[in-house]
């Protein structure tokens, strides 16, 4: 077949391999050159609304890079303080997502195929509706005369509403509510293809149950466990929708910011000089997660 | 296959009044009216099964006979839904998998992938809190008894299937048990590899005296390793025995087909004699001549089981005044060590005779079509009334 192909159409194979890397050159690399060469301009009032860092004259082309933006962010606290804010709440949402994820991902692996695949759709069910939706409703069940309140004044447990929305908590309610099942998932993939025999075999050699989880269980689903906290800790870092949503003011993630910069300051560079800093401080959790990630697949394929 | 399968318990029955001397106590383990069912399901069937102490016992059935779910409940994965287990004097009800005093070496193996070799043979030894140098001494003396020492560091992957079950042995031996338990020990081994390895565990196992309980699905394997065969059928015990016992005794039509090939002949005892007995089969032109007393009676329906390779085969009439018929070669399948000839005998019966080529080109003795004698010794065969 593969012969067949490359009999007819010698191009073949380029252009399939082709594909996914204009697609990477178009819709990644050269917006990120964009972002790029904007945070080193200057803000203006017009435009676009920064300045060219090209200046073109008789002699040749003069590039005037501006390192005023990346100073500013070290200046100013509130975005330092806001990289390790998001840093803070993805770590712990992530490690939350975890502690529930696991004995979750755990327990459904151990059903039997038909309940196994009931399980899996219910973890997967609620993002068939908008995510935007679902966080919405968190402020109907959060809010002071929502349904957590409601209920706890109806049973007398408080007398007057507790405030929940707009604080942290809100925060990571939504985060770990909202990224749970990209953790689920891959903890699942790996969990699945355990073979029970080999924790027989370790109780059958004298390790009591949670021996066995971690001598065996845990290494084993080592990859899962990096592969899901990535697929959470990546995206909450930048998350921008449930901080504005259900956390308060002082609820400070950087995404937030870089919103606040794009739209409200109108201020391009120094949102860009924003969104590369965050690209860099996740490039290291990504190279962790790619590395994993391939040498799972190599041991699969092998 | 019942050739070999006889050699095998010809090799055996030389060698078992050396070995049953050296077997203890006589109870070791105990199964007493165990039973398990599965939501209604009977997997196991009222056993009762006494295992001597340093004994090799196999449990041999097809798939869906219960000997796995024996060998589960005897490792404690699972618990019997009536009766009682017993090992060495101690009740095992109740005991979860990790303390009991038994060991399993895995159908392939189950070796943790994540750690090397000394590392799986030391992980039973680690759950007892063994200091550190003690668990490495006795790691290094099971690796030294499966001729693995070279390998302590390999991942069981970068390990051939052979290789693979000597780590498997040497993990489940580390921890001395007082039972080990094989589940279907050769299963992923190639037929050559295989029987290299099938004298090679019975010799380690005898070496350290642990006593063991294996199961598996090919006859030739329980033959050649273990000391006494229990057949199993639908969750029950239909025999139990020594592999010549088995093979040469069966109790049962069961048990007779199920161990190497057999002509099972049908018929109605007509003279029952005390040191003889004729059996008139439908499909023989004269009366079968059974050289021993029977306890039944006249009109009696029994079942003759005469295995291939006592049947012989010759030109001439031999000279023998019963169990001679008269027939034609209808097949002839020659397997090189022997050729296994299906005859219709002149009454109609089609009986299966093994020849050996003990000459070169001996099968080309026999052709189709040709009429032969078939005859047999008046105690070649074994009357079953079950």
């Amino acid at each position: 077949m593969r012969n067949l192909l490359r009999g007819r159409f010698p191009g073949a194979r380029w252009l399939v391999i082709a594909v996914p890397f204009l697609w990477m050159l178009v819709f990644f690399a050269v917006p990120f050159a964009i972002v790029l060469k904007i945070s080193f301009a200057e803000g203006l009032i017009a435009m676009p609304p920064y300045s060219d860092i090209l200046t073109r004259t008789d002699k040749g082309v003069i590039i005037q890079l501006n390192f005023e933006n990346y100073l500013y962010m070290v200046r100013d606290s509130l975005y330092v303080s806001a990289y390790l804010g998001s840093l803070k709440i993805a770590l712990i949402s992530t490690f939350l997502c975890l502690l529930i994820g696991y004995p979750m991902a755990y327990a459904i692996s151990r059903l039997d195929p038909t309940a196994r695949n009931i399980a899996l759709l219910l973890v997967i069910l609620p993002s068939w509706t908008s995510f935007l939706i679902r966080v919405y409703a968190w402020i109907g069940i959060l809010k002071n005369n929502g349904l957590i309140n409601n209920f706890l004044m109806w049973i007398g447990a408080i007398s007057e509403p507790l405030q929940i929305l707009h604080t942290p908590l809100a925060v990571y309610v939504g985060v770990v509510y909202t990224y749970l099942p990209f953790m689920i998932l891959p903890l699942y993939a790996n969990l699945v293809r355990l073979d029970p025999r080999l924790e027989e075999a370790a109780y059958d050699l004298g390790a009591k149950p949670w021996r066995v989880f971690l001598s065996l269980t845990l290494p084993m689903t080592l990859a899962g466990i990096i592969a899901g906290s990535m697929l959470v800790m990546i995206p909450v870092v930048g998350e921008f929708v449930i901080p504005e949503l259900l956390g308060g003011p002082d609820t400070l993630m950087i995404g937030k910011v870089l919103w606040e910069e794009f739209f409200n300051n109108r201020d391009w560079p120094v949102a860009s000089a924003v969104a590369i800093i965050m690209l860099l401080l996740l490039v290291i959790p990504i190279t962790i997660f790619h590395h994993y990630q391939s040498r799972d697949m190599e041991k699969r394929l092998a | 296959m019942s050739a070999q399968g006889k050699s095998a318990a010809g090799a055996r029955a030389s060698v078992s009044p050396a070995r049953s001397d050296a077997l203890g106590r006589q109870d070791y383990l105990k199964i007493d009216g165990v039973s398990k069912d599965f939501d209604g399901f009977v997997a196991v069937d009222r056993v009762n099964l006494l295992v001597r102490q340093r004994e090799i016992f196999a449990l041999l059935g097809a798939s869906g006979s219960g000997k796995s779910t024996l060998l589960r409940l005897l490792a404690g994965f699972e618990s019997p839904s009536a009766g009682r287990i017993e090992l060495d004097g101690e009740d095992l009800a109740g005991l979860a998998p990790y303390k009991r005093p038994v060991n399993m070496m895995f159908q392939s193996y189950a070796l943790f992938p994540h750690m090397t070799v000394a590392d799986n043979v030391a992980f039973g030894l680690k759950q007892d809190r063994l200091p550190r140098d003690k668990v490495k001494r006795r790691v290094e003396e099971m690796l030294a008894l499966v001729h693995m020492e070279s390998m302590a560091r390999r991942k069981p992957h970068q390990l051939s299937g052979g290789q693979q079950q000597r780590v498997a042995l040497a993990r489940s031996l580390a921890k001395s048990p007082k039972l080990l338990l094989l589940d279907e020990p050769m299963g992923a081994l190639d037929k050559k590899l295989r029987s290299e390895m099938q004298l090679e565990v019975v010799n380690i196992i005898e070496r350290l005296g642990v006593t063991c309980v294996m199961v598996t699905h090919d006859q030739e394997e329980a033959m050649t390793m273990a000391h006494r065969i229990a057949i199993m059928e639908g969750g029950r015990i239909v025999q139990v025995g020594t592999p010549d016992e088995i093979y040469e005794q069966p109790t049962s039509r069961f048990a007779a087909g199920f161990v190497g090939s057999v002509n099972l002949i049908e018929g109605k005892i007509e003279d029952d004699e005390p040191e003889h007995v004729t059996i008139r089969a439908a499909g023989l032109s004269e009366s079968i001549w059974v050289g021993h007393g029977h306890t039944g009676y006249e009109g009696m329906e029994v079942v003759l089981a005469v295995r291939p390779e006592k049947l012989v085969v010759s030109k001439e009439r031999p000279a023998q005044a019963h169990n001679c018929f008269q027939g034609k070669i209808e097949d002839i399948a020659y397997l090189g060590s022997h050729s296994v000839l299906h005859i219709r005998l002149d009454g109609g019966l089609k009986v299966l005779a093994h020849v050996a080529n003990s000459r070169r080109w001996a099968s080309e003795d026999f052709t189709w079509d040709e009429h032969v004698w078939v005859s047999w010794h008046d105690l070649a065969g074994v009357v079953l009334t079950a």
